[in-house]
């Protein structure tokens, strides 16, 4: 008998100001594998994550299925940081993970943890700096760290490579498949490139505003389709 | 108490402390300073992190209208109307929280609306206080006097402080990443609604017994400039707390020297004092700024 899909989301809609922007959506993500949402702007990819997250009053019904404590690890569309905010990246990586208030300082196990984590996503040495003082490329590279420790049993990822080079989206990748592999993690994940789409994706839905096709990459992803989107959306292709 | 302060003013007598330690309201003054510093210093990095600043002079004007309340409709004393101060001051709090995450305005805009409402209510009640009590001593409350602070403050103050220090411990992480992004905080388990009223209660809390000291106009500046001024050198969330508290604490003692020797309100001076600290930090800020360019 197959594990339960670790995310179960079955007639969803999400209305607001009499306006809808998701209908009737439903879908699964199964421990250990990826799911991608594709579709043009405005589709209401994120607007799925922030019902999931409970963010977004909706109605339908989303289920989780845990196997362990049910972590959600989350990587958001954009994270407005202060640029004058003096939060180091340390400081930030032990607020969700140290019991003592991070203003009183950062035990030395967090400091081993945080370093680990970060050389994991290519920041090695980066612990002291501003997290105001990040590009958008390595600010997305800690938010990411973040979100994969500890291993998640469900990992949202909206457009998490956006603003990466190329070393650090396989970087990213290979940690993306280490943990779909090893901890059995979930995964539901937007992106724009089509690409990484055929690459990582075990299972993929077209999103606008309802679901318009759903499936393996190569199903969904149909030539024509594919070139609608790139010409819609600005996809890479 | 007493013998506390006889024993100061015997050390100011054999010159160990100047004059003005003779006073037993100038060093009930001090101590309030002291306790003030680390709690409203401590708090105001929290207020700026959660967007908080205009929230605060709404409270402080609340406070004024829960004087007028206290004195008019519930026959407290001038001296310690802390259930009117207290209680409208709480309500207000609530209600402007629980309308701000319900109602799409922007939070400024609703503050804004709570803030004249308040006001309105407060000043046709002052018609009232003044038929009764003379304007000067309303005045203590809205711009803080020293001469006002009692020992039953001190202890409420000390009360007060300990009790939020105590919360602060416990919830510090969560307040920070809910001010950083409610999504992270909520898949870190963080409860958001709780922690909002939370700090509110806490920050109201603390305003109100800052009052006899500040004043109800001031007690916005206490608890936004010695985070702003902080801001201007802090590199870690260690160094902001620390310099933060240091702020309050320069500014508030530098303050209450001035108000003794000038004979101007303590909110006034001390207000003063945090501003011109702001404004070196800012300086210093800038020249460091300018020797990291250069060395670049």
């Amino acid at each position: 008998m197959p594990a339960p899909p670790v995310l179960e989301i079955s007639a969803l809609t999400v209305q607001r100001d009499r306006r809808r922007l998701l209908a009737d959506v439903s879908l699964t993500v199964p421990p250990g594998s990826v799911h991608l949402l594709v579709g043009p702007n405005g589709a209401g990819k994120s607007t799925l994550f922030g019902a999931v997250l409970g963010l977004v009053e909706f109605s339908g019904s989303i289920r989780f299925h845990w196997r362990t404590a049910g972590r959600i690890g989350y990587l958001p569309q954009s994270f407005a940081v202060d640029r004058t905010l003096p939060l180091t990246v340390s400081e930030f990586l032990a607020l969700s993970r140290q019991r003592r208030p991070v203003c009183i300082g950062i035990g030395r196990n967090q400091r081993r943890r945080n370093a680990a984590l970060l050389a994991s996503v290519g920041l090695a040495g980066f612990e002291r700096r501003p997290l105001g003082a990040l590009s958008g490329g390595e600010l997305q590279r800690v938010l990411l760290a973040n979100a994969i420790d500890p291993a998640p049993e469900l990992l949202l990822l909206d457009e998490p490579a956006s603003g990466l080079d190329d070393t650090a989206v396989k970087q990213f990748e290979q940690a993306l498949l280490t943990l779909k592999q090893a901890h059995g993690t979930g995964v539901l994940m937007v992106s724009h490139d089509l690409g990484q789409v055929r690459r990582l994706a075990d299972q993929v839905t077209l999103l606008d505003r309802h679901v318009r096709r759903t499936g393996t990459a190569d199903t969904v992803l149909a030539d024509d389709l594919a070139a609608s989107l790139a010409a819609d959306a600005g996809y890479a292709t | 108490m007493t013998d506390f302060y006889a024993w100061l003013a015997g050390l100011a007598d054999r010159g160990a402390l100047p004059d003005i330690f003779h006073f037993a309201f100038f060093v009930r003054g001090l101590l309030s300073v002291l306790l003030l510093a680390p709690l409203l210093g401590g708090m105001s990095h929290l207020v700026v992190a959660r967007r908080l600043s205009f929230f605060s002079a709404a409270l402080g004007q609340a406070a004024l209208t829960g004087l007028t309340i206290g004195l008019v409709l519930l026959g407290e004393p001038l001296n310690a109307a802390y259930g009117g101060i207290f209680g409208f001051c709480f309500l207000s709090a609530l209600a402007m929280v629980y309308v701000k995450r319900h109602a799409s305005l922007p939070s400024d805009t609703l503050v804004g609306v709570f803030l004249s409402m308040t006001l309105g209510l407060g000043i046709c009640l002052l018609v009232a206080v003044t038929k009764r009590f003379n304007i000067h001593q309303v005045e203590a409350v809205m711009f803080g006097s020293l001469l006002t602070v009692t020992d039953t403050d001190l202890a409420i103050l000390l009360g007060v402080g300990v009790v939020i220090g105590l919360v602060f411990g416990w919830v510090y992480n969560q307040l920070l990443l809910d001010s950083l992004d409610h999504s992270l905080a909520r898949v870190s388990g963080v409860p958001s609604a709780f922690l909002d009223y939370l700090f509110v209660m806490l920050l109201t809390a603390a305003i109100v017994v800052s009052l006899k000291v500040i004043g109800a106009l001031l007690v916005e500046a206490m608890v936004v400039v010695p985070a702003a001024a902080a801001r201007n050198l802090a590199r870690t969330t260690r160094s902001y707390l620390s310099l933060s508290i240091a702020t309050a604490f320069v500014a508030g003692v530098g303050g209450l020297f001035i108000s003794s020797r000038l004979l101007v309100p303590s909110g006034g001076a001390v207000v003063l004092a945090m501003s011109a600290l702001f404004f070196v930090t800012l300086a210093i800020g800038g020249v460091r700024t300018l020797l990291s360019h250069d060395a670049g």
